[in-house]
C-alpha cells in the first residue's frame, strides 16, 4: 500500500478528531489544513460512473487515499462523499458559493437536454428536482476551471447517440459561459493519471496547453499506433492472435491517448497487448459503427465535434 | 404523518431517490424508490454490429461492466450457436471474478461502511449524520484505517482483472467468441501474486470487519428485511456445459426452486413509459414519458411469475447453499463477504486450469438473424440481455439489470419493489438524520446507472425466440 506516514497520520487523526478523542491542536491543524487543499465538485450525468472507478485505480501521481487526503479537497462526488439527500444537497451549493472563482467543477457523463433536462436528475434542490443541465448551467460559469472526465462530457460518447435524450458535451452546455476554456479529457473511461495529474496542475495555477478539441496535447499529441510495440509487428486478420491490427481497422493510427506508453490499471496492460484492436474510445467520434471498421478504419479521418 | 425525502441518495453509481412517508411513530408506512435517469440505449445499440454491443453495453455501468459484457457476449453466442472453449470460459471467470473482489470490497468499504463508521471529517467524508455511531473508538479506528487499506485492494483487484482484460474499468477483449487473451507464464503467475495479497485481505480484513459490524449492529438482522422471495440467474461457468459455481435458481419461502426467464415480465404502470405493460422482455416496448400521471421513476418494475424479486450476493448464496440464515440488511453484507471469499478461491483454482500460450477467442464471424440470452450475474445481481438480430444488425435488444429488480417500483398490482418493501415497517429514530434509511438501501448495492432500463421500440413475437439455455 503506497500510504506515507504523514497521510496515514492525517488520516488517523482526523477520524480521532472526529470521535472527540484528546489529541495537540498542532497535530489537529495539520490535518485541518487538508481543508485548503485545491476545492473540487464532481458532477455525474449521463454516464456510467466508468471514470470514477478509473480515477479510484491511479497510481500515478499518487494513489486514491494520498489524493483525498492530501492533493485535492473532494467537496461534492455522489460516489464518495457520505452525506445523503439534503446536507448533500447543501454541500455542493454551499462548497460552490463559499469557493467561488477558485473551485475545479469536474463533469462526468454527459448532459441531457431532451424532456427538459429530466432524463437527468441529480437531486433535489429547494423541493425541486435539479436537473444536470441545471446544475452544469448553474455551477460551471462559478468554477475557475471546467474539466471534462471521459468522452462522453468531452464529445458526447456513447451518451451522445441517442436522439431521444439529446445529450450535449459540457463546452455545448457551457459555450462562452466559462471564465476559462473548458479542459476535456477524453477515453472510455478517462486514464486516471490524465485526470489527476490535470487536476494537480491546474491547482497550481498552470493550464495545459492544448489541442484543437481542448485536449491537453502532452496527452493526446501522440497516436497509440505511433507508440504502439506491435506496430512493427506483422499484421494480422482477427483479433485473438498476436500482430498488429490495422488491417482490420485499429483505431490506433486514428486516436490518440496515453494507452501505449502509460498503459492502464498501474502499467499491467493495454487493449491492443490484450489482442483486440483499438476501439478509439477517446475520440469525438467514438462510438462510430462500426466501432472497428476493416475497410475504412484506416483511412478515416477524426473530425472535431463540439 | 411525514414524509422523509433523500435526494440523492449518494455512495451509489447513479441517481436514486427515496421518498418515505412515516406514521405518528416515526415508522415507515409507504416508501417509493426514484431512478433518476435514462440513457435510450436502444437507439444507440439498433442497427449496430451485434459483437459491438459487449462493448457499448459495458458503458451502462462502470462498476459491473465485465458482467454486461459477458451476458451480452452469450446472447449473440446463442444467436450464433456457438460455445466459447473452457479457456475463454475460464478467462472470462478471472475477469469477472476479478472484478467481483474489487467490486465487493468497493462496496462493504467505501460505499456502505460510513453509514456506521465515522471516517475523517474532511470532505468528502464530512459532513455526517452525527448518530448511532456504536463502534468503541478503538474499533472504529481500525475499520476507518481498513477503509483506507480497501482502497488499495480493490484497485489491486482490477490490476489484476486487467493482466487479461486489458484494462478495467471497461475491458478490452471479452467478445462474442470468447476473451482474446494469449495468457503467458509470467501472466499466470503475475496474476497468483495480487491474488495471494487480495485473498489475504479478504480473509483476515474483511473477515474481521464485517464480523465486527454484525456483531455490533446485530438488530439489523431484523431490518430491511422485504419480501423475503430471492432470484439468482447464475454465474461463473466451470465447464463447458454449463454448470455454474453459482446456480441459477429462485427462492421462495426459504425454499429453492426452479428458475425459467419466461415467467419475468414487466410492468410499467408507475413508470414514465406509456408502453405496454406486463410483457416479457423478448416482447416489450418502450415509449419514455416524463411526468406520466402515477409515474414516479425511470425504473420499471420487473416481476416474476408476477411477485417481486430480490437480486444479489445474498440471492445467489441462498441458492447455491453457502449462505442461507435470514433476509436483511446484515445478511446481504455476511452474504457478500461469504461469497467474495468462494470467489477468490476460486479464482485461485481457476488460474491454474489456465493453459500457457493459449487464445481465449474463436472467430465467430456475425450471425445474419435470430434471437438469444445472456444471462449471468452483476456483483450486484441477477443480469439477462435479450437480443434479436436482422440483416446482420442489431434488430432489438433488452436488459433488465439487478438494480431493476432491487429498486424497481410499485407494479399495476399494487406490489412495491424489494428495496420500497425493505423500507417499510423500519422505525426511525431521528427523522432528521434517518441512517436506517441508508443502511437498508445501501445494502442491496444499487446502481441506477446499471439499472437504466433499455427497451426495443419494436415488438417482437415470442416464438421468434429459442428459450433454450445454450449449454454455458
Amino acid at each position: 500500500m503506497k500510504i506515507s506516514r504523514r497521510d496515514f497520520l492525517k488520516w488517523s487523526l482526523a477520524t480521532a478528531v472526529a470521535l472527540n478523542i484528546e489529541l495537540d491542536m498542532d497535530r489537529v491543524n495539520t490535518v485541518l489544513a487538508a481543508e485548503t487543499d485545491p476545492p473540487i465538485i464532481w458532477l455525474n450525468g449521463a454516464g456510467c460512473s466508468g471514470c470514477t472507478i478509473s480515477t479510484l485505480n491511479v497510481t500515478n501521481p499518487a494513489t486514491i487515499d494520498n489524493v483525498l487526503t492530501s492533493k485535492i479537497s473532494l467537496k461534492y462526488d455522489t460516489t464518495l462523499m457520505t452525506a445523503s439527500g439534503n446536507t448533500a444537497m447543501q454541500t455542493l451549493d454551499e462548497s460552490a458559493n463559499t469557493y467561488k472563482g477558485q473551485f475545479i467543477l469536474v463533469v462526468e457523463g454527459a448532459i441531457p437536454t431532451g424532456a427538459n433536462g429530466n432524463y437527468c436528475i441529480i437531486g433535489e434542490q429547494n423541493g425541486s428536482p435539479l436537473t444536470m443541465q441545471q446544475a452544469v448551467l448553474k455551477y460551471g460559469p462559478m468554477a475557475k476551471y471546467v474539466v471534462s472526465a471521459g468522452t462522453c462530457a468531452s464529445f458526447g460518447g456513447v451518451s451522445g447517440t441517442s436522439s431521444l435524450t439529446a445529450c450535449k458535451s459540457v463546452s455545448t452546455i457551457l459555450n462562452g459561459k466559462t471564465t476559462k476554456p473548458i479542459i476535456n479529457l477524453s477515453g472510455c473511461p478517462v486514464h486516471p493519471t490524465i485526470l489527476v495529474q490535470t487536476l494537480i496542475d491546474l491547482s497550481l495555477g498552470s493550464a495545459p496547453a492544448v489541442d484543437a478539441n481542448n485536449r491537453p496535447t502532452k496527452y493526446y499529441g501522440v497516436t497509440i499506433h505511433k507508440k504502439c510495440e506491435r506496430r512493427e509487428a506483422e499484421e494480422v486478420k482477427q483479433p485473438g492472435v498476436y500482430g498488429c491490427y490495422k488491417e482490420i481497422g485499429c483505431k490506433g493510427p486514428q486516436c490518440s491517448n496515453v494507452c501505449p506508453s502509460m498503459k492502464w490499471n498501474n502499467g499491467v496492460n493495454f487493449c491492443i497487448t490484450a489482442n483486440h484492436p483499438c476501439i478509439g474510445c477517446a475520440n469525438p467520434t467514438f462510438p462510430t459503427n462500426p466501432l472497428v471498421d476493416a475497410v475504412s478504419g484506416a483511412t478515416k479521418k477524426v473530425e472535431k465535434k463540439g | 404523518m411525514s414524509t422523509i425525502v433523500l435526494d440523492p441518495i449518494t455512495r451509489l453509481e447513479g441517481h436514486l431517490k427515496i421518498n418515505v412517508t412515516l406514521d405518528a411513530n416515526n415508522t415507515v408506512i409507504a416508501a417509493q424508490a426514484s431512478g433518476g435517469l435514462y440513457r435510450d440505449f436502444e437507439n444507440l445499440l439498433l442497427s449496430r454490429v451485434p459483437k459491438d454491443a459487449a462493448f457499448l453495453t459495458q458503458r451502462i455501468c462502470g462498476l459491473c461492466p465485465v458482467s454486461h459484457a459477458i451476458s451480452s457476449a452469450k446472447a449473440v453466442e446463442q444467436v450464433a450457436k456457438f460455445t466459447p472453449s473452457l479457456q475463454g470460459l475460464l478467462l472470462r471467470n478471472l475477469i469477472q471474478g476479478s472484478n467481483y473482489v474489487s467490486d465487493h470490497i468497493l462496496h462493504f468499504y467505501h460505499l456502505a461502511l460510513m453509514d456506521y463508521v465515522k471516517g475523517t471529517q474532511i470532505h468528502p467524508w464530512a459532513p455526517t449524520y452525527g448518530k448511532d455511531y456504536r463502534l468503541s473508538a478503538a474499533d472504529n479506528q481500525t475499520l476507518a484505517d481498513n477503509y483506507i487499506k480497501a482502497l488499495a485492494i480493490r484497485r489491486k483487484a482490477h490490476e489484476m482483472g486487467a493482466i487479461f482484460s486489458g484494462k478495467l474499468p471497461h475491458a478490452a477483449n471479452i467478445v462474442p467468441g470468447g476473451v482474446t487473451a494469449i495468457p503467458s507464464a509470467a501472466d499466470i503467475s503475475k496474476f497468483k501474486s495480487y491474488l495471494s495479497e487480495i485473498t489475504t485481505f479478504i480473509t483476515s480484513t474483511y473477515q474481521a470487519d464485517v464480523n465486527k459490524l454484525a456483531s455490533v449492529y446485530s438488530d439489523y438482522y431484523n431490518i430491511g428485511k422485504g419480501y423475503g422471495n430471492l432470484i439468482a440467474y447464475g454465474v461463473f461457468d466451470t465447464d463447458a456445459n454449463g454448470t455454474k459455481l453459482f446456480p441459477q435458481g429462485i427462492v421462495t419461502n426459504g425454499t429453492v426452486g426452479t428458475f425459467n426467464q419466461s415467467n419475468i415480465k414487466e410492468y410499467v404502470g408507475h413508470s414514465w413509459y406509456s408502453s405496454q405493460s406486463g410483457t416479457n422482455p423478448a416482447s416489450g416496448d418502450t415509449t419514455p414519458n416524463y411526468g406520466k400521471s402515477g409515474a414516479y421513476t425511470w425504473l420499471k418494475a420487473p416481476r416474476y411469475n408476477g411477485q417481486p424479486f430480490e437480486a444479489g450476493p445474498l440471492a445467489r448464496t441462498w441458492v447455491s447453499g453457502d449462505y442461507k440464515k435470514g433476509v436483511s440488511v446484515m445478511d446481504r453484507h455476511m452474504a457478500r463477504y461469504t461469497e467474495t471469499v468462494k470467489i477468490a478461491s476460486n479464482l485461485s483454482k481457476w488460474i491454474s486450469q489456465i493453459q500457457v500460450g493459449k487464445s481465449g477467442y474463436t472467430e465467430i464471424g456475425t450471425p445474419a438473424s435470430g434471437s438469444g440470452i445472456g444471462l449471468t450475474e452483476a456483483p450486484r445481481g441477477a443480469l439477462g440481455h435479450w437480443v434479436s438480430v436482422a440483416s446482420s444488425k442489431i434488430s432489438k435488444y433488452q436488459i433488465i439489470t439487478p438494480t431493476c429488480w432491487n429498486a424497481s417500483p410499485m407494479d399495476d398490482s399494487g406490489n412495491v419493489g424489494p428495496i420500497e418493501k425493505a423500507l417499510i415497517g423500519t422505525k426511525i429514530s431521528d427523522t432528521t438524520e434517518p441512517v436506517e434509511l441508508l443502511r437498508i438501501v445501501h445494502s442491496f448495492d444499487p446502481c441506477t446507472g446499471c439499472s437504466v432500463h433499455v427497451m426495443s421500440p419494436d415488438g417482437i413475437e415470442m416464438s421468434n425466440f429459442v428459450i433454450q439455455p445454450l449449454g454455458v
